[in-house]
């Protein structure tokens, strides 16, 4: 394989991605223009995109944002917190890990949104219930990769560790730590999107605000170019957000 | 559980036989499992019957009895069977789709390179953001559940599908070409055979997600099927046929992921010799 | 060695990837030309990166030399021949998936074998080999030996005359390559297939070839030939004579400014300055 030939190759592949984004959006214009598609159904994007300058513009997507944003820094913080700490506690015995690991992984493996009709009877339609249900759901994978981060570091660092005298608190700091830390990152990232996901689902399902909740109350008047000018800002939100949150996770890993 | 040596020394049969069950349950994890299960329902139990108002959280015990009035609510096993119904069709209509969609990305160097950061893109999307739309456009009926769960479940087949067609190790074609395969023989003999683990992770994987999407669907339907029961439940303070319900729902969860995992461990024998070897 | 004698001729074979100006232009071969006799076991040894296992695949058809030709028989070769050249390669090259018995009928199969034969072959292979009592068993479960054991047993069964073996031992121990290494010599004695090998290992080459192609770094070509003149089965005993001991040192002298020359290149070599600071 020469290196021309695959240089040629992958400009073909680019051209086929923006023929396929392009030809999507052609189709979409064309469906509510030409097509005669109920703009009921699909609005014209002309007028999403009016839309979403307008909202952006307004600042009205303020207050949902800054309501969907608290609740997922705060049940990130909750569930960060206790994952990381959980996570050690467990990982410092064999015997535990092999106790509460499969138990934590089979309760994570059940769709846990199951539960929002539960907290919303108990906490209610505001942001508490929303907070529980995100830090419930982002505390597991937290947890597991802790545990696999600090329960499975490779026995031989420990061991030459400890054969050059490392106390524990030596060993913590620079074997185990470090080992741990590219597992635990990940576990974090993770954590973090899920706990984004779980909030936008508890707010298209039970809620009085946030971002999921604007969306579905749009739908519910039928407002289309709206509700699809918010569809595209949470989708960006959370493009951005999880960016960022990748970003953070590879620094943290380089060192 | 304190043994003094003077009660040890003045009968040592209690703390031989103390001794002798903390020992067994060290060697058998299983056991403690089930005990911080049913520690914890008992801290359930303890909690909702006098820690917290009875109309909030009622205790397992009431639960458990309360099954038969759970399922004799007119519509109730109706709305189960017809969420069974949805998480079977979704099931399979992402493996029909996803696994000839995930061969024809993987088995071409050219169409992975175009169309696999598609699929990753679709993949990063939030889609409870356009649970409304397919609401919407497929109405508050079983279709739109079986969507958003086929939309859910698609993915991580073809993700998988693909990542076993791509990783296989060079040597093994080779070794193949060099015996007088042709291109049929080596995807029939060695290509398909290295995918079927990954295919399996991948079912294992889109059942978690077709639970997800149509659990989702479900409940945001507030006017039929689950949704419509979670929500009276909810609004009536019925936390006990609530948790009855989400108790059954769970269960349900639980033993199709079992399902899958099972068929996955049996197909994926050959997987986990390879991986205790490289250990 | 008479015309008719000849299994494998290489014409001038030279070989390489990319384009010159490429950045990963390598030009592997160089002018290579070889006649490698019928029945005779010939070793390629050479530093990493001389082209022999290049040279290896040219020869069975796997890669298209770039100039040069190969003759096998009187045809040219021009791609897989599964019914004169089987391969043993240096490992994992076993379908983890199958068993051992299904990866030897698999290739049985690949080859063209009529079905009703296909069980019987492969049995009688595995157990030359010594794998008769392993044959359900998974390449995962086995050991590093016996799985090359059952590529070898793999080969076999497909009867070609010629067998090419790229570094077949390369992944193992070094208890382990002896007994194979002696096994392969016993069980090739009684077979007279034409053995193309290629190692790493000095030993291993004195021990099994009946010839020695040393190579040069890259650009690799044929250095010197070395004949190793001794009966097969080669006796373990072999390995303390002084023959061997010649031999082996020739090889070295041959061999050690070149592994020098190709590792400076690929930039391992520590400097002095390097050393220093």
């Amino acid at each position: 394989m020469n290196d021309r030939g695959s240089r040629r190759d992958r400009l073909l592949s680019r051209l086929v991605q923006a023929a396929f984004v392009i030809g999507l959006l052609a189709l979409w214009y064309l469906a509510t223009t030409r097509w005669g598609v109920s703009h009921l159904l699909l609005p014209n994007p002309l007028l999403v995109w009016r839309e979403f300058v307008d909202v952006l513009s307004s600042g009205e997507f303020l207050p949902d944002l800054a309501v969907t944003l608290g609740e997922l820094a705060i049940a990130f913080l909750i569930s960060s917190f206790s994952g990381v700490t959980v996570g050690y506690l467990i990982s410092r015995s064999q015997y535990l890990i092999r106790v509460f690991e499969p138990l934590l992984a089979g309760i994570y493996s059940i769709p846990i949104i199951l539960f929002l009709p539960l907290y919303v009877l108990l906490l209610g339609l505001g942001p508490a219930s929303k907070i529980a249900l995100g830090g419930t759901i982002s505390f597991f994978p937290i947890v597991l990769s802790t545990i696999a981060g600090f329960g499975y570091v490779e026995r031989i660092y420990i061991t030459a560790a400890r054969s050059m005298g490392a106390t524990y608190y030596q060993l913590f700091r620079y074997v185990l730590l470090p080992a741990a830390l590219p597992v635990i990152l990940s576990g974090l990232r993770m954590g973090f999107t899920v706990a984004l996901l779980s909030i936008l689902g508890s707010e298209t399902l039970a809620s009085l605000a946030g971002l999921g909740h604007r969306i579905v109350h749009l739908a519910e008047s039928m407002d289309m170019a709206r509700m699809f000018a918010y569809i595209v800002f949470a989708v960006a939100i959370a493009a951005l957000l999880n960016t960022v949150v990748s970003a953070l996770e590879a620094r943290g890993k380089r060192r | 559980m304190n043994v003094s040596v003077n009660a040890a020394a003045a009968d040592p049969r209690p703390a031989a036989f103390y001794l002798r069950i903390v020992h067994g349950i060290k060697r058998r994890p299983w056991i403690a499992r089930l005990l911080v299960i049913a520690a914890l329902i008992l801290m359930w139990e303890v909690a909702a019957r006098y820690l917290v108002d009875p109309m909030f959280l009622s205790p397992p015990s009431r639960v458990a009895t309360s099954f038969d009035m759970l399922f004799a609510t007119p519509g109730v096993p109706a709305a189960l069977q017809a969420t069974l119904w949805e998480l079977a069709v979704a099931f399979l209509i992402s493996v029909v789709i996803g696994l000839p969609l995930g061969l024809a990305i993987g088995l071409s160097r050219f169409s992975y390179r175009s169309f696999m950061p598609i699929v990753m893109l679709l993949y990063g999307t939030p889609q409870i953001t356009i649970l409304p739309i397919f609401i919407l456009y497929f109405g508050i009926g079983p279709a739109s559940k079986i969507a958003f769960g086929v939309s859910h479940g698609i993915f991580p087949i073809v993700i998988t599908v693909v990542a076993g067609v791509q990783n296989i190790k060079p040597i093994l074609l080779t070794s193949a070409r060099s015996m007088g395969a042709n291109r049929w023989q080596i995807f029939r003999w060695v290509v398909f055979p290295h995918m079927i683990p990954s295919f399996f992770a991948g079912m294992r994987l889109g059942m978690t997600g077709v639970l997800l999407g149509v659990l989702l669907a479900e409940l945001y339907v507030s006017t039929a099927g689950i949704g419509y029961f979670t929500t009276m439940f909810t609004q009536n303070f019925d936390s006990t046929r609530l948790l009855g319900l989400i108790t059954t729902l769970a269960a349900m969860a639980v033993i199709l992921n079992e399902a899958v995992r099972r068929a996955e461990l049996h197909f994926g024998r050959w997987r986990r010799f390879e991986a205790g070897r490289q250990a | 060695m008479t015309a008719n004698n000849i299994a494998v001729k290489i014409r001038n074979v030279s070989h390489q990837f990319g384009e010159k100006g490429d950045r990963h232009h390598v030009q592997a071969l160089q002018q290579t030309s070889l006649d490698i006799a019928r029945g005779e076991l010939l070793c390629l040894i050479g530093p990493s990166g001389c082209g022999k296992s290049t040279l290896l695949n040219i020869i069975g058809g796997l890669v298209k030399p770039t100039s040069g030709t190969v003759e096998i028989g009187n045809t040219v070769v021009d791609g897989p021949l599964p019914q004169e050249i089987a391969f043993v390669f240096q490992e994992n090259a076993l379908f983890p998936w199958n068993t051992v018995l299904e990866n030897v009928m698999l290739g049985l199969m690949f080859q063209g074998v009529p079905r009703a034969e296909r069980m019987a072959r492969a049995q009688k292979s595995l157990a030359a080999v010594g794998l008769a009592d392993f044959m359900h068993h998974y390449p995962g479960q086995l050991s590093g030996g016996m799985r090359q054991r059952a590529a070898l047993a793999r080969a076999l069964s497909l009867q070609t005359n010629i067998l090419l073996m790229d570094e077949p031992f390369g992944a193992l121990d070094e208890q382990t390559r002896m007994i194979l290494g002696e096994d392969l010599s016993v069980l090739l004695a009684r077979s007279g297939k034409t053995i193309v090998f290629v190692t790493h290992s000095l030993g291993e080459a004195v021990f099994l070839a009946d010839r020695v192609a040393v190579f040069s770094a890259r650009p690799g070509t044929i250095k010197d030939v070395i004949a190793v003149d001794e009966p097969h089965p080669r006796k373990p005993e072999f390995v303390t004579t002084d023959k061997f001991t010649t031999l082996r040192n020739k090889l070295y002298t041959l061999l050690h400014d070149e592994i020098r020359r190709a590792a400076a290149e690929a930039g391992e070599r520590p400097t002095a300055a390097d050393i220093a600071t």
